[in-house]
């Protein structure tokens, strides 16, 4: 068959066409659980990171090994609630926040991570995304019990330029998140700004922008202030039923108490009331026995017992 | 026509060439583009290197073994096709087994397909030679590149972050946060020093082989 | 709106293709020696970039991003064709760029031969390329996003080619030293260029 005519061509691309395309579909089908594996345990190790466990990831010998059994061994729930913090249907890891962010605030699914540290004490880990100055930004933001001090997070990016923006991924920076708090003492709602000075001035909600990096801070300050808005009606109800919970104990403790004085009372005063009876009765019967004799004593003992409870 | 042998001194040129006088990068100005992106740290750029290698060999050897059979036409449609073809596959490859390092290369993954060498390589040797010759040109041509990435990469990471291979190489200790006089090179990491790093190595190269002197 | 402007601004001088990202330096490099021939190089690129981003930009959001296909079918929604996506953007980008070869040669012949081996080379250009797989990586919203990083990436190539072929222009009658004759000095220039754009990331957009 000539080489240049249109028949051999036809036929040529298709075969190399239905060639190619089978082999590609070949690949990515039988690679597609290893790379879905890898963004999985990515995403795990970043959400550990944010709690500070799997900090020895370097170390271990099976990365994925490591971080499933340290995610196993942590994060003990995860769930997904409303933007009026109302619990939904739904696992945590499984939600997607590029898609959840195209959609209309109301019906977006906002997930939280629950860890339980080793001191028993649970901790609310809330991912965050936001835009760079070059891409996209994103991490991990974990909360104490009181949904408002930061015990730790984690920052990572895709662009961002190394040595200034990319500086939002280092230790350095992070570290400073902890401690901050995202509501004021008058139970307003700050988030933790990212500006010049921001650490060291003694505020409790905010932290030193990246030197160089003015558009990627911004982008950070940015993306929490968003992202932690939207669960602000579920921090405060948390908050709340918080709240209401320690009233309640208080409330319960108090009376406990209240019920134990009673009782202590009433007891104090059934015993002196027993006393006095007794008291009376031997009086009684020292009376009877110098007319009548010994019977109507053992009788005058009993009928006090029985008569208490009308007392009470 | 003569069999060659395997290693015979002309395939081993063809080996050899592209590490010095026909470097790819420096003399024949081809794969820039990626050559300087990648290589803020060294281990991507010698994973680059690695991926950039394979696909001109396996590709080279591909173009090679269909060369007869090529209509004239679509010519350069099927070279991108196989080249495209392997590209995917090492991209995929490199998801499922080397994440993290495949996340730092991005977008420049998938640029080995515009990447000057692969496609310089078919048309000027692949499609006129056996598949032998054209691997061993293929393999020499991606060590030629890879040398100059080892190279900008080495410096870059070293000099604008104190570590190779991310192990720390200067101590943290000399650095002027822990007390020291030390600061990394920031400038080093910024795109813009990898060109002039080029600049540099085709300089030294020049002094040294007078034949590559533009007049 | 903001955000089309914000975009195209930036990616003209900040995200440059050229300084920020290296893409296209091979036939840069090679024609960069007369302002004519690179301005000329530099709208071919342009118009190149400005056309095959916002197209590769509806393949990717209607056809190969996982989920995409869900318009077709629901049974589809699991479909996850983003493994094809290098062959089908430069199977696109060699298309049109064979379309716009024709559409030159037709109306502006004089163009065209003075262009030469480089409109078919066109279609290897790592900007082009590059730029599809940016906009797919960076996960442009809108096609008005996509059209306006194509235009301005494209501009921005217009602009560092032109720039850099003046300099070396003026550079011809100058004492380089005989190692760094042409391309060291380019490398070096461009480098430095590369240096000055870099002021513009402090640009509020």
């Amino acid at each position: 068959m000539n080489k240049d005519s249109n028949k051999y061509i036809y036929l040529y691309s298709t075969a190399l066409v239905v060639a190619v395309a089978a082999t590609l579909s070949i690949a990515a089908t039988l690679l597609k659980p290893f790379q879905q594996k890898n963004i999985e345990v990515e995403k795990k190790q970043s959400i550990l990171l944010s709690v500070h466990k799997a900090a020895d990831v370097r170390k271990a010998k099976n990365k994925r090994q490591y971080v499933e059994a340290e995610y196993a061994k942590y994060i003990t729930d995860g769930f997904v609630v409303n933007s009026l913090g109302e619990k939904q249907e739904g696992s945590a890891f499984e939600v997607n926040l590029e898609e959840e962010a195209a959609k209309p605030a109301a019906d977006r699914k906002l997930p939280v991570f629950v860890c339980t540290d080793n001191d028993g004490k649970p901790k609310y880990i809330i991912p965050v995304r936001g835009v760079g100055l070059w891409g996209p930004i994103w991490g991990y933001v974990a909360l104490h019990s009181d949904y408002s001090t930061i015990y730790g997070v984690v920052f990572d990016h895709q662009g961002e330029t190394p040595g200034l923006g990319a500086e939002l991924s280092t230790p350095d920076f992070q570290r400073q998140f902890e401690g901050k708090q995202i509501f004021d003492a008058a139970s307003a709602f700050t988030s933790v700004k990212v500006v010049k000075g921001g650490h060291t001035q003694g505020k409790p909600h905010a932290v030193d922008a990246i030197s160089g990096g003015t558009i990627t801070s911004q982008g950070v300050e940015k993306m929490l202030m968003d992202n932690l808005s939207a669960y602000l009606l579920f921090f405060k109800e948390q908050q709340r039923a918080q709240e209401a919970e320690r009233r309640r104990q208080e409330r319960e403790k108090k009376e406990k108490e209240e019920e134990e004085e009673r009782a202590l009372l009433q007891a104090k005063q059934a015993e002196a009331a027993r006393i006095a009876r007794r008291a009376a009765a031997e009086a009684a019967a020292a009376l009877q026995s110098d007319t009548t004799g010994a019977a109507p004593a053992v009788q005058s003992e009993n009928t006090p017992v029985l008569e208490q409870p009308e007392n009470l | 026509m003569e069999k060659e042998s395997l290693f015979s001194a002309k395939n081993l040129k063809l080996l050899t060439d592209p590490l010095g006088r026909s470097n790819p990068v420096t003399v024949l100005v081809l794969g820039v583009c990626s050559a300087l992106a990648v290589t803020v740290k060294l281990e991507p750029a010698v994973v680059m290197a690695i991926s950039v290698t394979v696909v001109i060999a396996v590709s080279s050897v591909v173009m090679s073994l269909l060369r007869n059979t090529i209509p004239n036409r679509i010519r350069i449609i099927v070279q991108l096709v196989v080249v495209s073809l392997l590209v995917i596959l090492v991209d995929q490859v490199l998801r499922a087994f080397a994440y993290d390092v495949s996340k730092q290369l991005s977008v420049f993954v998938g640029l080995i397909i515009t990447n000057c060498i692969v496609m310089g390589r078919i048309e000027a040797f692949a499609l006129g030679n056996k598949p032998w010759p054209s691997f061993v040109d293929g393999i020499g041509n991606g060590l030629g590149y890879g040398l100059i990435l080892v190279v900008v990469g080495f410096v870059r990471e070293l000099l604008g972050s104190g570590t190779l291979w991310g192990y720390r190489i200067i101590p943290s200790s000399f650095y002027i946060a822990n007390g020291g006089v030390y600061e990394n090179n920031g400038l080093v990491i910024l795109p813009p020093m990898a060109l002039i790093l080029l600049g540099i190595i085709i300089w030294i190269q020049r002094s040294r082989n007078k034949n590559l002197v533009e007049s | 709106m903001g955000d089309i402007v914000s975009i195209f601004v930036r990616s003209i001088f900040i995200d440059n293709m050229i300084f920020a990202y290296f893409l296209g330096m091979c036939s840069y490099l090679a024609v960069s020696k007369s302002v004519k021939i690179s301005a000329g190089l530099g709208l071919a690129v342009m118009c190149m970039l400005a056309i095959t981003v916002p197209v590769n930009y509806l393949l990717n959001r209607y056809v190969l991003s996982s989920g995409a296909l869900a318009w077709m079918s629901e049974s589809l929604r699991d479909v996850d064709l983003s493994f094809l996506s290098f062959i089908v953007f430069i199977a696109v980008i060699a298309s049109i760029v064979q379309v716009v070869e024709m559409v030159v040669e037709r109306f502006a012949p004089t163009l065209y031969s003075s262009l030469g081996i480089f409109l078919p080379l066109i279609a290897v250009n790592c900007a082009i390329l590059g730029g599809s797989l940016f906009m797919q990586e960076r996960g442009y919203q809108t096609l008005g996003e996509a059209a306006a990083f194509g235009l301005g990436s494209g501009v921005g190539w217009l602009l560092a080619i032109v720039g850099v072929a003046a300099i070396r222009e003026k550079l011809a009658y100058s004492n380089v030293p005989a190692p760094l004759r042409g391309l060291g000095i380019a490398f070096i220039v461009t480098g430095l260029m590369g240096m000055a754009f870099m002021c513009f990331m402090g640009i509020k957009l």
